[in-house]
């Protein structure tokens, strides 16, 4: 059921790219058929599996790192109210930076390895998490922490029996969206001098001006983000099985 | 010989009667938050064993008096509250069952029920057996595994009171653990929490908002005042037990309501008319 | 002054202060981190360049901006009029959504060439879908039984979205819009590093080129600037529309 849910639309929009293409005669330069890309990508399977595997592993560690932080971060913000009033503005202030112009930075300190990617996607996570997280433990019912004080429990059994579980569902809504972000980074961060990768290639395809390779390009950027996304949806259906509403 | 006798007497008579010392005593127990008094020197005894009921109008203090008794609030300088006669921090030695039932939606019935067992440090499994055990006495039996979500009200205000009987305390404090129910449901619940008390044998403060439910299962009714609340009256209630829903028709229990209800009347008049003023 | 506003402003000085600090102790060459003196005094020296470069990229960010909340706020409405056409459609705009912006980028530039036109493009396609999910999700997110209240009063379509259905969303639209102002900025000056002549964006990928550091970070000082101002003036329209959160 889950599996038709996923396949029925991405057919659907196969079949409207393919009949858009041969219907109103779409020329390539905008929109080569999707069998042509298709093609193409199988032709160069090794090259377009490679930078998939690449571009998914610097996104994964950044991404990874930034749910850790994140919900760190929400929790020593929930306890000490002070450590909150100073950082959390900062927290704001550094998601207005357009950490993308840091690109160029990021790999100067790093050198042009995984982690410069991993360190532009982790910038991208953390904060999303934070808010969201945050946010969740707050929403937990104080009559509920009363009840848990009256059997004597200490303030990392709150956190571990109520709050953490509590706020999970609002965790995992900022995952799914910083799941994206992570692989917008990673991608973004490619692009200042990486060989190998998904961003690598759009930014190849760019240069020979190869439409057909950049959309191959887009659907591999596709693919590496259907696979962070699913992985996280099925995370969430098995610790999140309990939530009652959407 | 004869001051021995005495002695021996005055044993004896201790013996014989428990309540001499309370299980719970507040003495001269006041709240203030800010400008706003809650509470003005409260009085109160509960015996070992006994089942006390605390009625009075909205507004009155109740649930500061209950989290001062649950140890989630101090009281002001002055007040003590003592159990088996010794002033201590209350915090995690009273069973305490608030409103709503607050079950965790990702815990079955059994791992809802053991929440305070577990804070305590038991092993999980044991208190699984001993919870698994009690299920049949809860009218839980076959649910063990279900999820709150899946339950009806009635049945998850039986796992939250089940969760405040493993929670092994003498003393249990319900504030209004029926509030929500509908009118059949709630009646059978009553009679069911009578059945379970006679059989588990704690001594339980009851908060409610309604008369019949204060007097059909109180040994004693309290009557609380408007605020700043204070104990305006305390009932005996000597109705024989066990008590059967036959009992909400008697003329020895209305007139007993009668006599509540014009203390209760009087001090909700205050407060609507210090609310209008 | 109220003490979190206190600590916030603190929290802000402290940060700097020790930046400036590590910078000059542990001698840091520039090019790795310059001090926060070193950046305002290179914004300062480079002011008229930055505020021209500023100027455009705000000009980019603004346009799509516009254009995006316009397109996303319209189609999302009309979704939540055509419920069939929303079960069909909506799977697939999620499928397209799931392909982070960026990578469309470089096809912008190839269709819309180096000019403003593919940064307005790009703004706009990234604002829109924000808003449209956002908008959207709101819309829906509707008590069917007010629904039913305001058609027994003989409410159309039409009248429970007007006077129910908007209402509800506005939160929810207020902060796809909010939410929007910072990413317009990001993808503006990431499609002006890909291929542009002017902008902020195009200036930090000069300076890369030149190996101007202390340019790069005082492109991002403004480019910082700007978001916080467009952040600060959305956030406060937004307390004076949703005024009752």
């Amino acid at each position: 059921m889950a599996l038709l849910r996923l396949a029925v639309p991405l057919l659907l929009l196969a079949a409207l790219w393919e009949g858009a293409v041969a219907l109103l005669h779409i020329s390539p330069f905008y929109l080569p058929p999707l069998r042509q890309v298709l093609g193409s990508i199988y032709a160069f399977g090794p090259a377009y599996a490679q930078a998939f595997l690449v571009t998914l592993g610097e996104a994964t560690v950044g991404f990874v790192a930034g749910a850790l932080v994140g919900v760190v971060s929400a929790a020593a913000f929930h306890h000490a109210r002070w450590l909150r009033d100073m950082l959390f503005p900062l927290f704001i202030a550094s998601q207005t930076v357009p950490v993308i112009a840091f690109g160029a930075i990021v790999v100067l300190w790093f050198g042009n390895t995984l982690l410069a990617k991993a360190a532009i996607a982790f910038y991208l996570t953390f904060f999303p998490v934070t808010v969201n997280a945050l946010a969740g433990v707050e929403a937990v019912d104080p009559r509920q922490v009363a009840l848990l004080r009256s059997f004597g429990a200490s303030r990392r059994d709150i956190w571990w029996k109520l709050l953490l579980p509590s706020a999970l569902p609002r965790i995992f809504t900022a995952l799914r969206l910083s799941a994206g972000l992570a692989l917008a980074g990673a991608i973004v961060g490619e692009w200042f001098g990486a060989s190998i990768g998904v961003g690598a290639m759009l930014l190849a395809a760019l240069f020979n001006e190869q439409v057909v390779a950049m959309w191959a390009a887009i659907l591999a950027a596709a693919a590496v983000g259907g696979t962070i996304f699913g992985v996280v949806a099925l995370v969430e259906a098995r610790l999140v099985f309990w939530r009652d509403e959407l | 010989m004869k001051d021995a006798a005495d002695q021996l007497d005055q044993l004896l008579t201790v013996g014989a009667m428990p309540t001499a010392r309370p299980k719970l005593a507040l003495r001269g127990v006041s709240r203030h938050f800010g400008a706003v008094q809650a509470l003005a020197k409260v009085d109160l005894g509960i015996a070992e064993g006994e089942f006390v009921t605390l009625i009075g109008p909205s507004g009155c203090g109740k649930s500061t008096l209950f989290n001062i008794v649950a140890g989630l609030l101090e009281p002001d300088a002055g007040g003590e509250v003592l159990l088996d006669g010794v002033a201590t921090s209350l915090l995690g030695k009273v069973a305490f069952m608030p409103q709503r039932d607050l079950l965790l939606p990702w815990r079955n019935v059994l791992d809802n029920a053991i929440l305070a067992a577990e804070v305590e440090g038991r092993p999980k499994r044991e208190a699984r057996e001993t919870a698994r055990a009690m299920a049949a006495d809860f009218g839980l039996k076959g649910f063990e595994s279900h999820y709150p979500q899946q339950l009806s009200g009635g049945m998850r205000q039986r796992v939250a009171l089940m969760r405040t009987f493993m929670f092994d305390r003498d003393l249990m404090l319900l504030d209004e653990p029926f509030g929500a129910l509908d009118a059949l449901t709630r009646a059978m619940m009553q009679r069911w929490l009578l059945d379970i008390w006679s059989r588990y044998r704690r001594t339980i403060l009851f908060i409610t908002h309604d008369i019949d439910e204060a007097i059909f299962l109180g040994d004693r009714v309290v009557v609380m005042s408007a605020r700043p609340g204070s104990i305006k009256l305390e009932r005996r209630i000597e109705l024989p037990r066990p008590r059967d829903p036959a009992l909400l028709t008697t003329p020895a229990f209305n007139a007993i309501k009668r006599e509540l209800l014009d203390a209760v009347e009087e001090e909700s008049l205050k407060t609507f008319a210090a609310g209008a003023a | 002054m109220n003490a979190a506003l206190a600590r916030g402003l603190g929290g802000g000085v402290l940060l700097l202060v020790l930046w400036e600090a590590v910078v000059r102790l542990a001698q840091v060459p520039p090019w790795i981190l310059p001090p926060p003196s070193g950046i305002v005094a290179t914004t300062w020296l480079v002011r008229s360049a930055l505020l021209d470069a500023g100027a455009m990229t705000l000009f980019e960010a603004v346009t799509g901006y516009g254009i995006g909340a316009a397109l996303g706020l319209v189609l999302a409405m009309l979704l939540a009029l055509a419920t069939p056409v929303r079960k069909l459609v909506l799977p697939m705009v999620v499928v397209v959504n799931s392909v982070p912006v960026a990578a469309y980028a470089p096809l912008a530039l190839l269709w819309f060439g180096t000019g403003a036109l593919s940064k307005i493009v790009m703004v706009a396609f990234i604002v829109g879908f924000t808003v449209f999910l956002n908008a959207l999700d709101g819309l829906l997110r509707v008590d069917p039984a007010a629904v039913a209240l305001l058609r027994s009063f003989g409410a159309g379509p039409l009248g429970v979205l007007w006077r129910l259905r908007l209402p509800t969303a506005l939160p929810a639209i207020m902060v796809g819009l909010r939410v929007s102002t910072v990413r317009s900025m990001i993808v503006a000056i990431v499609t002006e590093m890909l291929g542009s002549q002017k902008g902020l964006g195009w200036t930090i990928f000069e300076a890369v080129l030149q190996i101007d550091f202390l340019r790069v970070w005082a492109a991002i000082l403004v480019a910082s600037l700007i978001s916080l101002g467009c952040f600060a003036a959305v956030s406060a329209l937004e307390r004076r529309v949703v005024f009752w959160r």
